[in-house]
């Protein structure tokens, strides 16, 4: 924060109130200067850097087959227990998880589950608006995940973004395609 | 016939005074507002209406639709009638400020003030006087320790900075050899009594930032100590009331500003009229009020008191001994 220090005017500055005056100035500067708050979700949206740990997803090959082996070590090193793993053994005789559940009520969006996974399939990534209401609707599938929005390549700047109603329990802001984003910090003022 | 005549510009006048003056904290919560949050580096409200500018007509639905809420140990007709008693001497005291020279509207001529008074300042002064028995009333039927506390406060800030504000002034008439408020315009064709009066401005500046109890003397609704001071217990419309007249104070007192030390509408530039560029002065004023109020903390009650008595009246006294003085 800048700082307003009013130092070696005597009683000069005691009697003319140069404390007084050098407050006064500092808020008229921050009266006409451009102002930091993200207009979101009407206008703009925070996307954030891509070392951020948000909702989670699975990552499928390219057969489209899932990642997943079903291992079950995401689970078990799971801090919060909010992860739910039952293998099957399916076609091609590979095990595959039949269940994949996570229930973002309890997750803490720590990673451990990201550091355990051997076969690289669960990540977490930048999606944050999970808000809804009701807590069933917490707990997402493994067609959730793997349908749920990879890396971001753009994160860590404010995207324009558009409020959509009734857009589901996540994405209440959709960033406009195209569209430039900027560093939100170049507004903020740095102290001397 | 002749008395229509007589009657209708005047309650022409008093129609549109009483109007504007019923409406015109819309416009300045929403400055307000704005002044703080782009202080904060905030937008402010953004959502209803351009920059939201339709906000205070949503507040006011809000509060007109609110619970009308009376506390069950209050003593009802007091309670009932305080708010409305803190309202009349900001109104009362808008028929004695003069908006500009008088005017001539088909043919026959039409002061710009409801009540040209040879002792308007002294009117003025008398009548915003009256205004802290709104509080006191408030406080005392409230029945609440906070709303007590409040309104002790408030008695006190009254009365010892309206001594130093009424002495402040002293100095203005003795220049303009009036208390007419036109005739004190009028003297300061030429030169701000500002430039000749800075010590007598700076007392009534500060004196009157405690008389409208803003920021820092805003002791008497001190949020952090006494709830909401007077008016804790007020909601819904008996709260706006109050609001209403806090924002009619700290216009008037703009407005007392501005005839006094800074000319009037004396002076306009760009063939601006008169009462325009003296409500622009008052627009300024205003805005200033404010950013003080963001810029400021509150004083303490004791530095409160210190302020009153022992800088601005020894101030104003000075003042007027000084100016006695020279004009000799």
């Amino acid at each position: 924060m800048a700082r307003t220090t009013v130092k070696g005017t005597g009683w000069i500055g005691r009697l003319f109130f140069f404390d007084l005056l050098a407050g006064l100035r500092l808020t008229l500067r921050y009266m006409f200067s451009k102002t930091v708050t993200h207009r979101y979700p009407d206008h703009e949206k925070w996307v954030p850097y891509e070392r951020h740990r948000g909702h989670h997803f699975i990552k499928t090959n390219d057969e489209g087959d899932v990642n997943c082996v079903a291992c079950e070590l995401c689970s078990q090193i799971c801090p919060c227990d909010c992860i739910t793993v039952i293998p099957y053994e399916n076609e091609k005789g590979d095990r595959r998880p039949k269940v994949f559940d996570i229930n973002l009520a309890r997750c803490l969006y720590c990673g451990l589950c990201e550091d355990a996974c051997p076969a690289d399939a669960i990540k977490l990534g930048q999606e944050y608006e999970v808000a809804c209401d009701d807590r069933p609707k917490l707990v997402v599938h493994l067609e959730d995940l793997v349908a749920a929005p990879r890396k971001a390549a753009d994160g860590g700047q404010v995207r324009p973004a558009k409020l959509e109603p009734g857009s589901g329990r996540r994405s209440v802001a959709t960033a406009a395609a195209g569209a430039e984003g900027y560093d939100w910090w170049r507004h903020i003022r740095k102290g001397k | 016939m002749e008395y229509v005549l007589t009657l209708l510009p005047m309650l022409v006048k008093m129609a549109i005074v009483v109007g504007v003056l019923l409406l015109l904290p819309l416009p300045l919560t929403w400055m307000e507002r704005k002044i703080a949050a782009h202080i904060q580096q905030r937008p402010g409200p953004m959502r209803v209406g351009w920059h939201g500018l339709l906000q205070p007509l949503a507040d006011a639905v809000k509060l007109l639709t609110k619970e009308d809420h009376i506390p069950a140990e209050a003593d009802r007709r007091l309670f009932a009638m305080a708010p409305v008693v803190a309202l009349v001497p900001p109104f009362l005291v808008f028929t004695a400020i003069p908006f500009g020279d008088p005017v001539q509207v088909f043919g026959t001529e039409v002061s710009l003030m409801l009540s040209d008074m040879n002792v308007g300042l002294l009117f003025i002064l008398a009548v915003s006087g009256i205004g802290v028995f709104g509080t006191i009333l408030a406080g005392w039927a409230s029945n609440s320790k906070y709303a007590v506390l409040g309104s002790l406060r408030s008695i006190a800030q009254m009365i010892s900075y309206e001594i130093p504000m009424g002495f402040s002034v002293i100095g203005v008439v003795m220049l303009a050899s009036s208390m007419n408020l036109s005739q004190i315009v009028a003297a300061q064709e030429g030169l701000w009594n500002v430039v000749v009066q800075p010590v007598g401005f700076f007392v009534f500046f500060v004196a009157g930032l405690a008389e409208a109890q803003r920021i820092p003397f805003d002791l008497p609704e001190a949020e952090g100590d006494l709830g909401a001071g007077y008016h804790t217990e007020y909601s819904g419309i008996r709260f706006s009331l109050f609001m209403l007249a806090e924002y009619l104070v700290v216009v008037m007192l703009a407005a007392l500003n501005v005839l006094l030390f800074f000319g009037g509408w004396k002076g306009s530039p760009f063939f601006l009229p008169d009462t325009v560029w003296f409500l622009l002065k008052i627009g300024f004023f205003v805005w200033v009020f404010m950013w003080f109020r963001f810029t400021f903390p509150r004083y303490r009650y004791d530095q409160l008191m210190a302020i009153g008595w022992k800088v601005l009246l020894p101030l104003s006294l000075l003042n007027i001994l000084v100016s006695g003085i020279l004009m000799l």
